[in-house]
Order: structure tokens, then C-alpha cells, then sequence
């Protein structure tokens, strides 16, 4: 095992990967930019080294600056979390230079899986579903309406230099193809001076539905069954469940099998996840696989038992996986909510700033993966997560129940956050039947919430006109000549029951 | 005291008592409510209404309320009476005249318009980041831009001044 590592990030990632080092007896180094002195991870660290200023590009991802600090520490090993390097080929091939061991997949895995179409190669050969269609351009409208044909209807026309929702077409029968394609083809051409466009099977009501899978050098790959995460705002995860209530052993058995076919072809080592879509007749296509730890992991440590950060460091050390997959049982129920620094009643404003006051939830089966405390000023430079609460129920009744009690606990003042939205999915009727897709928040979610009537109005115009009155007085007071308040007040009070002292 | 309370288009009239330490009679509309009020922790209070416990996060700006009570945020203005009262002939005249403030602190990444431009009503004016995303900021009212505050790339407070429109 490493005798030191450095963490190349911060924020609660940072504070997750720093305690299983500290639990494995291994030494951290930390790195921080100019804003991030105070932060969590620079203070639970054996060592800390300043970066830079506070924007990313000119700390937490120069890779110079950091290979430096690893060097100068002494570290062994780089874990590079999520975001900032973790998928970086430039940095893993850097740390292969310098010989010091990135905590997660080679390079060359890194570069396969980071190319779609590459991933996409290397999976179809190994024999895992991908989404039918074609990646190429399509010149021939003949050619078109054979393919459309043979995938099957409905197919989605998309613009191979789309983004956006531009040039994007869905055809749901024969009849419409010879139109849909003439109009895609033109808003392709407006938007993007290209008019060419391919063809995909288009998923309906889509879920999705990931696999995590563990690799080490000696070959051996076990995969630790799903996460669902079909609860999406504009296309972002926010809650995370395992297992997911689609997923029957059968399903869940063949898609770990082609996660790790996957994972082998790639020569993939250490944590890694096959992204999957599931269609409503729960027909499963691989997306693209995530070379790194996933911000939801913590869901699948609660239903396996498994500590994803402690294997990474072990296979990063050339050790074998602590664990067979006949060993792997999923146990119970786990969900995760982002808590983010926004405004969700303002479509999810980002609202950095000082969190004055905060109380985490407690009590069996909840876990806070946080990198904040009372009194931190939570930086614009980065990601607004604040932190990640994760509960474990015995099942998934009683794993939603524990989350809105853990939610309702949790109080942070200072700056808006996701915890109220978070309370009302929670209590969702369709979230709770288990019945959602992925366009489930945008579509669906927030047009109920509109109808809804909230309770307790009184009781918040309550609470607001007690605070006014009291505010009022205490300018009123202060604006009184001093001498005059003292004694008139003691007498005002001095008859009444429960007080101490005045002043 | 009296305060008005303005809760989407109703407005309600509110009075506050104290009728014991920490203990209130709060009449909304003519309707009496008996409650023990502490605030507890930095915005929160904590309520007993009867016997009934609610926690209530009270944010305020100026005369704007969002509450937040288990999840829900319950949005409205509240104010005293004078107060309502000024504002009333105050108001009057200033329709059309909208300042575009920043909703956070963030970093002033493009601006949409020049001073004199004319622009309309949810024309993105402004482009403010905060973490890694970026916001347009758009105008409140059809009108010139009579005044802008701050410079491209300039970082900027919540509720910073960035542009008048007239």
C-alpha cells in the first residue's frame, strides 16, 4: 500500500477520498487554491500546498503545479476525485511519465472510453448493445428509409453537428420520414451550415441506469450492480437510488456481465461505470462509460457494503480486489440527494455565498458526505454541490421515508440550497411509485408542483410579520436616548413568569 | 402593530401583539393565532402554534418574504401600514424604470447592450457567471438603457447595481 497519496481536488470529494486514507493509515497531501484556505480538505489533510488563485484553470487543473507538489511531498499516488483531471488522458499520461501512479484507469483506457465513437467501436465488438443507428452521416434518402426500416420505428433524426435540440427530429412512422428529414435537414443547414444528418432509435421513456464495476491488473472485474438515475434537471443527476425498481436479477445479472465485458475490452483498472439507457420494454443500450468515481458511489457503498475508495487505492497499488463477485450482495435500499447552493424555486439559480448557520441530519442509516461547515463561504469558482445526503432503509419505503425525515433536519442558512426541492420529490406521487423517466423533473414534476397548494401560509406569514415587529422595536429602542430604556423595561417585565435577566 | 401583507394579488391586513415573553397574538384577516416564537437558529424560528411545532426559515429582502416551512417556500411582501401607505404615493411614476441587479455574487462576463440602447421587456441585457454557469440577466421593463454600473469581467456582490433601464 502507499504511504502518501495527493488529492488532486476539493470540496466533498476531496473530504471522502482523505477519509479512507486516514482509516487505511496512509498519508495525505492536500492542494488548495487562494480562496479554499479555510476549506475542509486543507484542514483533515496531513500536509497542504497552495496552488494558485482561485479560477480552476489556474489551480486545481495545472497539472505542472501539481506533479510539482507530488514530487516535493514525496507522494506515491495521485487521486485525481471527479471533474477537475479525473478524465484527463493528458494528466494520466504526465503522471506515467513521472512515475507516479494515477488512482484510476491507464491512459489508453481513458482515451478509449473518452472518444463516443471509439467507446462505442470497442463495445459493439466486445458484444454489448449500444442504441441502433448509424454514427455516420447519411448522403442517400433511399439509404435513410432502409435503415429507418430496419431499426424500427420510432427513430430519432439528429444533426451530426447538432447540440441543442437543433436538427433534431423525432419520426414515430414511415409516413412522416420524407418530410421530418427535409426539416431537419434545413434546420441543420441554418443552424449549422451542414446539412447532414444520422440516425438513431429513439428510446422512449428512458431511464437510466448505470452499473459499477471494479477492475485490477490481475485481471479480475466484479461489477457491484445498478444506480438509477433517471431523476435528472436539465440532464444533471440530482437523485440517485440503488437499486433501481426496473431492475430485476436477470436484467441487473446481464448488464454487469456486459459492463465488465466493457470494462475488459478497454483493459479498464480500478472504479469505473457503464452508463446505460433502459427503454420501457426494459431493453438496456450502453451510453458511454465514466472513467473515474462517480458523485453518487456512496449509494452503492450502502447496498454492498464495499468501500469504492478503498479498492481504488488498493488495485492502484497492484493489489487484487478485496472481493469475488459471488461475494457482492445488495442489501436494503439507498438514495442520494445533491444538496447544491441553488434556487430551486428560481431554476436553480446558483447561489454561492457564507452558510451562516447549519444543522446535518443524524439518526440510523443517514450518511452526509459534505465539504462545508458553519462559517465557510462557498467559493463562485466552482461546482455548487455542497454536499451529498445519502440515506440506507431496509427497503425502499422505508429508505424514502428516512430521506425526508434526514432532509427536514437539515438546515442551512445563509444561501438557498436543493433541500426543499429535494423534500418535495420525496413526497411526489410518481416518485414514489417509482414511476419516472428521465424528462420525469423537467416534464412532469414541476407542472404538478404549480398546481399545488402550499400549507401552513398562515404560520409563514406569521413567523415573518413576529420577526418585523420585533425589528421595529429594536430600531424604535435604539433610537430612544440612552438611560431611558433600562428601567422602564425591567419594570415592564420584572412581573412576568420565566425571566432571568433583562439586558 | 399593523402590517399589510400582500400574498400573490390578496393583500391582508396583519396585526402583531406581544401578549408574553416570546408569546404573540397575531390576527390575519380578523383571525386570532396564539403562538410561542424563538428564533433559534440565525434565520430559523421555531414556532408552537398551540402545542403544534414548525420550524420556519424566515429570508427577507426588504420588503419581500420567502419563508420556508418543511420544503414549501411561501413567497410575500409585508409591511406596516405608514410604510404601505408611502410606497403607495411613492409608486406612483415610477412605472417603467428598472433597475437589473445581480441575484448573486458572480463575475460580469458579457454585456448585451450599450447606454442608450433601447431594449424590451426579457431582453437578456447582462451575462453574470457563478460557478461555471452562466446567467442572463434580463430587463424587467420596455425602455433606454440609461445607465450601466459595472465593466466586463468586473466581480460583482449579490444584489450589486449592473444597469438601469428607463
Amino acid at each position: 500500500m502507499f504511504k502518501k497519496i495527493l488529492i488532486a481536488n476539493r470540496g466533498e470529494i476531496a473530504v471522502r477520498v482523505l477519509r479512507a486514507c486516514q482509516e487505511m493509515g496512509v498519508k495525505t497531501v492536500a492542494v488548495y487554491s487562494e480562496v479554499d484556505r479555510h476549506a475542509l480538505h486543507v484542514r483533515y489533510a496531513d500536509e497542504a500546498h497552495l496552488i494558485g488563485p482561485p479560477p480552476a484553470a489556474e489551480s486545481y487543473l495545472v497539472i505542472d503545479k501539481i506533479i510539482e507538489i507530488a514530487k516535493k511531498s514525496k507522494a506515491e499516488a495521485i487521486h485525481p476525485g471527479y471533474g477537475f483531471l479525473a478524465e484527463n488522458p493528458r494528466f494520466a499520461d504526465r503522471c506515467e511519465k513521472e512515475k507516479i501512479k494515477l488512482i484510476g484507469p491507464s491512459a489508453h483506457a481513458m482515451r478509449t472510453m473518452g472518444s463516443k465513437t471509439v467507446a462505442r467501436r470497442t463495445v459493439q465488438a466486445a458484444g454489448v448493445p449500444i442504441v441502433p443507428g448509424t454514427i455516420d452521416p447519411i448522403a442517400e434518402e433511399e439509404e435513410v428509409f432502409r435503415i429507418a426500416k430496419e431499426i424500427g420505428f420510432p427513430v430519432m433524426l439528429k444533426a451530426t453537428a447538432g447540440g441543442g435540440g437543433k436538427g433534431m427530429r423525432l419520426v414515430r412512422e414511415e409516413g412522416e420520414l420524407r418530410s421530418s428529414l427535409r426539416m431537419a435537414k434545413s434546420e441543420a443547414k441554418s443552424a449549422f451550415s451542414d446539412d447532414s444528418v444520422y440516425i438513431e432509435k429513439y428510446i422512449e421513456q428512458p431511464r437510466h441506469v448505470e452499473i459499477q464495476i471494479l477492475g485490477d491488473r490481475h485481471g479480475n472485474f466484479v461489477h457491484l450492480c445498478e444506480r438509477e438515475c433517471s431523476i435528472q434537471r436539465r440532464h444533471q443527476k440530482v437523485i440517485e437510488e440503488s437499486p433501481s425498481v426496473i431492475i430485476t436479477p436477470e436484467i441487473r445479472a446481464a448488464m454487469g456481465k456486459v459492463a465488465i465485458e466493457a470494462a475488459r475490452a478497454a483493459k479498464y483498472e480500478g472504479a469505473g461505470t457503464c452508463e446505460f439507457l433502459v427503454d420501457k420494454d426494459r431493453n438496456f443500450y450502453f451510453l458511454e462509460m465514466n472513467t473515474r468515481l462517480q458523485v453518487e458511489h456512496p449509494i452503492t457503498e450502502m447496498v454492498t457494503g464495499v468501500d469504492l475508495v478503498k479498492e481504488q487505492l488498493r488495485v492502484a497499488a497492484g493489489e487484487k480486489l478485496s472481493i469475488r463477485q459471488e461475494d457482492v450482495r445488495q442489501t436494503g435500499h439507498a438514495i442520494e440527494c445533491r444538496v447544491y447552493a441553488e434556487d430551486p424555486d428560481r431554476n436553480f439559480f446558483p447561489c454561492p455565498g457564507l452558510i451562516t448557520s447549519l444543522r446535518t441530519p443524524g439518526g440510523p442509516g443517514v450518511r452526509d458526505d459534505s465539504g462545508v461547515f458553519e462559517g465557510f463561504e462557498i467559493p463562485i469558482y466552482y461546482d455548487p454541490i455542497i454536499s451529498k445526503l445519502v440515506v440506507w432503509g431496509k427497503n425502499r419505503t422505508e429508505a424514502i421515508a428516512r430521506m425526508k425525515r434526514a432532509l427536514n433536519e437539515y438546515v442551512i442558512t445563509g444561501v438557498k440550497t436543493t433541500i426543499p426541492f429535494h423534500i418535495r420529490v420525496m413526497s411526489n406521487r410518481h416518485f414514489i411509485e417509482g414511476n419516472f423517466d428521465t424528462n420525469f423533473i423537467d416534464k412532469v414534476f414541476f407542472k404538478e408542483e404549480e398546481e399545488r397548494r402550499l400549507e401552513h401560509d398562515d404560520v409563514a406569514v406569521i413567523a415573518a410579520a413576529i420577526q418585523v415587529f420585533l425589528e421595529e422595536r429594536k430600531r424604535a429602542m435604539a433610537q430612544k436616548p440612552a438611560g431611558t430604556t433600562g428601567p422602564e423595561s425591567m419594570w415592564k417585565y420584572s412581573t412576568r413568569p420565566g425571566m432571568r435577566k433583562i439586558g | 402593530m399593523n402590517y399589510i401583507g400582500t400574498i400573490g394579488e390578496k393583500e391582508v391586513k396583519v396585526t402583531v401583539l406581544e401578549v408574553g415573553i416570546a408569546r404573540y397574538k397575531v390576527t390575519i384577516e380578523g383571525k386570532d393565532h396564539l403562538v410561542d416564537a424563538h428564533q433559534v437558529q440565525d434565520s430559523v424560528w421555531s414556532i408552537l402554534y398551540g402545542s403544534t411545532s414548525f420550524e420556519a426559515d424566515v429570508q427577507k429582502r426588504d420588503d419581500e418574504y420567502e419563508v420556508l416551512i418543511a420544503g414549501d417556500c411561501h413567497k410575500f411582501s409585508l409591511m406596516n401600514e405608514q410604510r404601505k401607505a408611502l410606497m403607495r404615493s411613492a409608486g406612483k411614476g415610477a412605472a417603467g424604470k428598472a433597475m437589473v441587479a445581480s441575484p448573486m455574487p458572480g463575475k460580469v462576463v458579457k454585456l448585451l447592450v450599450e447606454v442608450g440602447e433601447e431594449v424590451k421587456t426579457d431582453q437578456g441585457v447582462i451575462v453574470v457567471e457563478a460557478m461555471k454557469m452562466e446567467n442572463e440577466l434580463k430587463s424587467a421593463v420596455t425602455g433606454k438603457v440609461k445607465e450601466i454600473f459595472v465593466k466586463e469581467g468586473e466581480v460583482v456582490e449579490s444584489g450589486a447595481k449592473l444597469l438601469l433601464v428607463e
